[in-house]
């Protein structure tokens, strides 16, 4: 027995595939990707080395600074809303007894739909002229350019954007949650209804605590993929109007795709990578808790 | 007769809303495919005078949403069947062989879940168009498949590890070879698994957009989410076959969703609630 499971024949017939798929379509390009990011590369001419002048290049980059600011505001506000809404379904379905599943399966069906298709959707109910503007139209009201209005610090369209993003992936977030507050032991809820605890008080001192490991792993989903965050702003607004809307991955794309700046792309590619890793360590670091007995 | 509270009342009212909010949009936009454009602006909210399929045929048609159904089906068949065997035969060997660097291996994988696409766009682009895999669906799978890998194998793992060491010690003894015991015991027994990540696996690829949109620039090769963005122009967007184009593109996850949501649910909250 010991012997067949140590067969060292085998170890390798059973590993190899993954790893040469994992090494030569995701390791080494990520090497790749890292050297490029110091290299002055285009469709044109081969790589050729130019030390910090991509990086450089990024701290006089307007559009960055944008697509920067609107990742982290994607990335705090998703979070944050995510946490929230998150957790306020989950407990409400997991008081409820009839629909439960019913509910649960309407909020979760849009994280399986094509963003593609939705941010097209969504650009449409808030296009000027139509779907919102139309509604609030009949009830005397003159909707605001949801899409294309450039006042303020984090202008109007990220908000909407933000929001059509909460919308669609509230669901894995709330069925994170009920997953982890249904496998809480139920006599610990008895034992406080006997000492006397309401519903919220129960919800905030057994709830709360136990959910925890739950919010390490889904805030740092959450974040990564705020931070991957794409085909609904390219679908809904292109990163428009005036770059106003982009993101770190549009700009990428963008950069990358658009006008061949492949050493330049890359360089954004790190600092996105280097930004989910910091991210992911920050929340397992803060958030995550040690297990407790259930 | 029991006691309705005030409070469970109230839950259902809100979960209703949301309920609403959620399906609303889903629903006008089938109703608004099926009408004329000039409809969608003097009429928004009414059904349609005349049901008309014309946006339907003329995406699926003129619109090449046949072509990229087929294209995406392709692409998603083939790599959830791949994942599916790559991922668990790997998932086994870390779960179940006996060596030094099996769990390192684990790690190894699971970064892979922490790691966006766009870092690898450039590298993969650059060498498919060297290797002549790009413009090809094959340089689709590839990464696909790759991304797949470590959901399938957490998910996996878990599995296998569940397994009881009884079975294969009993299979063992029964003179099975190691590919015996993985084909004939082990994987039957986490078919669930297998059936929760192939689900997986197709659902999220079937709504790539990012690499299909920058793999492949023949149109006959395009898969749906990138054939959809063709309905939408700067000056010409005709809303009527948009919204059907989206409806054709929408249907077969929902269709999906409807028959297997909870083992989707199940997949989801099966490899979160053991991280």
């Amino acid at each position: 027995m010991d012997k067949l499971l140590r067969n060292k024949k085998a170890i390798v017939i059973f590993m190899a595939p993954a790893l040469i798929l994992f090494t030569f379509i995701l390791f080494i390009p990520i090497c790749q990707s890292v050297y490029y990011s110091f290299c002055d590369y285009n469709a044109l001419t081969p790589a050729k080395w130019v030390g910090l002048k991509n990086y450089q290049g990024l701290l006089q980059d307007k559009t960055l600074k944008i697509a920067l600011k609107n990742s982290i505001f994607f990335l705090i506000y998703s979070c944050v809303t995510q946490l929230i809404m998150g957790l306020f379904l989950a407990a409400l379905l997991t008081n409820i007894d009839k629909g439960r599943n019913l509910f649960k399966n309407i909020i979760y069906l849009p994280c399986v739909l094509s963003s593609a298709a939705l941010g097209l959707l969504w650009m449409f109910i808030f296009s000027p002229k139509l779907g919102i503007n139309q509604l609030l139209q009949k009830i005397g009201m003159e909707g605001p350019l949801w899409l294309m209005d450039t006042k303020g610090f984090i202008i109007l369209p990220m908000w909407v954007i933000a929001f059509v993003a909460l919308w669609q992936y509230v669901g894995q977030s709330m069925m994170l949650y009920m997953a982890q507050i249904s496998g809480i032991s139920k006599s610990l809820y008895e034992a406080s209804y006997i000492d006397g605890c309401s519903k919220a008080k129960s919800f905030r001192y057994i709830t709360l605590p136990l959910v925890r490991p739950m919010v390490a792993t889904a805030m740092s989903l959450n974040a990564i993929g705020s931070l991957k965050f794409f085909d609904m702003i390219f679908n809904m607004t292109e990163g428009g109007p005036n770059h106003k809307t982009e993101v770190l991955a549009t700009h990428l794309y963008q950069q990358g795709f658009k006008y061949f700046k492949y050493g330049y792309a890359s360089a954004i590619g790190v600092l996105l990578l280097v930004l989910c890793l910091a991210v992911t360590l920050f929340i397992n670091k803060v958030v995550k808790t040690e297990p407790y007995e259930m | 007769m029991k006691k309705v509270s005030i409070w469970q009342i109230i839950i259902y009212i809100f979960l209703i809303v949301m309920a609403v909010l959620y399906l609303a949009p889903l629903l006008w936009t089938f109703n608004v495919s099926f009408k004329t454009n000039k409809e969608i602006f003097t009429a928004p909210f009414a059904l349609p005078q005349d049901a008309t399929f014309e946006n339907f045929t003329f995406a699926w048609t003129a619109g090449k949403l046949g072509i990229a159904t087929l294209n995406s089906f392709i692409v998603c068949v083939v790599t959830l069947l791949l994942s599916m065997i790559i991922g668990s035969m790997a998932a086994f060997g870390i779960a179940r062989l006996r060596w030094k660097f099996s769990h390192l291996a684990l790690v190894y994988f699971l970064t892979g879940m922490m790691i966006p696409v766009h870092c690898v766009l450039i590298p993969l682009f650059t060498r498919f168009a060297k290797v002549g895999l790009s413009n090809s669906l094959t340089g689709l799978v590839l990464p696909y498949l790759t991304f797949s890998l470590p959901i399938t194998i957490f998910i996996m793992v878990g599995f296998f590890e569940g397994m009881p060491n009884e079975l294969i010690e009993s299979a063992c003894i029964d003179g099975a070879s190691i590919y015996q015991i993985f084909f004939k015991v082990c994987l039957p027994l986490g078919k669930t698994g297998l059936f929760v990540t192939g689900l997986m696996t197709f659902v999220g690829n079937w709504n790539e957009l990012l690499l299909a949109m920058v793999f492949i620039s023949d149109d006959m090769k395009k898969t749906l989410p990138v054939s959809l963005s063709k309905f939408v122009g700067p000056y010409n967007t005709n809303y009527s076959q948009m919204f059907a184009a989206i409806i054709i593109a929408i249907i077969p996850t929902i269709v999906v969703y409807c028959a297997f949501s909870n083992q989707i649910v199940d997949g989801l909250t099966a490899g979160a609630v053991k991280g």
